[in-house]
């Protein structure tokens, strides 16, 4: 759960706190699944990306926004958040857990982001905070940013 | 290839009951986590989310996507009906305005149409395109409040 932040505490260029995420692997993607109700094959079935040439599945492209929205509410209370976008530009291939040291990098997002505008909107203060989601090997997934309103002291 | 006279449709709207366990089974979804213990408490905890000022357990930020997969019955006729070449797909954007919370026990609709039917030229080679498709989607709660309005982007490469 996110603590109190105030308008007045945060300045252009500030930061938001660094999220990683844990190696995502199959058993993410099939659990994601059946949460969202996505059950494009492309994420879960080797046999049927194989038809594409693809060496393994990917994660759904909402996982990784949920993982990205997790690092926002971690710092930013939920209803402080009034808009929230993201542009997907990169796809995630799970661990293999048969050689999960040297896989584990593709599939270990960090979400950051800074804070880029503070202006007043309809009778309230909001900050826009530009984000990216990365793995481990430097592979950006998505860019995006978030606006919230944030209570005055 | 999408087809471009369907600029503008409205898709038949969908209902979507919200149960606190979709909303713990999302929010472990999102968290890698296995047990609702695990998560932030305002996903699955009454009383840490009304302690947070909030009338009851809320929904993660994207837990809207799920309405359409469980009520609507998913993306593929949308995808059909568009005339969208499913092996050709990407999701290339996906945005949310946030108007209200969501609590167990809401009856969500939503609707969805058309806004935007493009093409852009590939950088990478030039005379071939891609087409983009933007989809609206207006979701209301059981008393009428408009509560998310999303924009999702599909692009055929």
């Amino acid at each position: 759960m996110a603590k109190e932040i105030y308008y007045e505490d945060i300045n252009i260029g500030d930061a938001m706190p660094a999220f990683t995420s844990d190696p995502l692997t199959r058993t993410h993607l099939v659990r994601y699944a059946g949460a969202s109700g996505d059950f494009n094959p492309l994420h879960h079935d080797e046999t049927f990306v194989a038809m594409f040439g693809m060496p393994r599945v990917i994660a759904h492209g909402m996982l990784i926004m949920g993982i990205t929205s997790r690092a926002i509410t971690e710092w930013i209370d939920n209803k402080c958040l009034k808009n929230f976008k993201v542009r997907f530009s990169g796809m995630t291939e799970p661990a293999d857990l048969v050689d999960l040291e040297k896989t584990k990098a593709r599939a270990t997002i960090t979400v950051t982001g800074n804070v880029v505008k503070k202006f007043a909107e309809g009778g309230e203060n909001r900050i826009q905070c530009d984000i990216q989601a990365v793995d481990a090997l430097g592979g950006v997934k998505l860019t995006g940013s978030f606006i919230a309103a944030l209570p005055s002291k | 290839m999408a087809d471009k006279s369907k600029l503008g449709m409205e898709f038949s709207p969908y209902t979507f009951e919200v149960e606190k366990g979709k909303i713990a089974e999302f929010a472990m979804a999102i968290s890698q986590k296995e047990d609702k213990d695990q998560v932030n408490p305002l996903y699955v905890n009454r009383e840490a989310a009304q302690k947070a000022g909030y009338r009851d357990i809320i929904a993660p930020l994207t837990f809207q996507t799920c309405f359409p997969t469980w009520a609507g019955g998913g993306l593929m006729p949308i995808i059909q009906t568009l005339g969208i070449n499913i092996f050709k797909l990407l999701h290339g954007e996906e945005e949310y305005h946030y108007l209200g919370a969501i609590h167990p026990g809401d009856i969500m609709t939503g609707k969805a149409k058309v806004v935007e039917m493009y093409e852009k030229e590939k950088k990478d080679k030039p005379g071939k395109f891609m087409e983009f498709t933007v989809i609206e989607t207006e979701i209301r709660n059981q008393r009428g409040e408009l509560v998310i309005k999303s924009r999702s982007t599909l692009v055929e490469r």
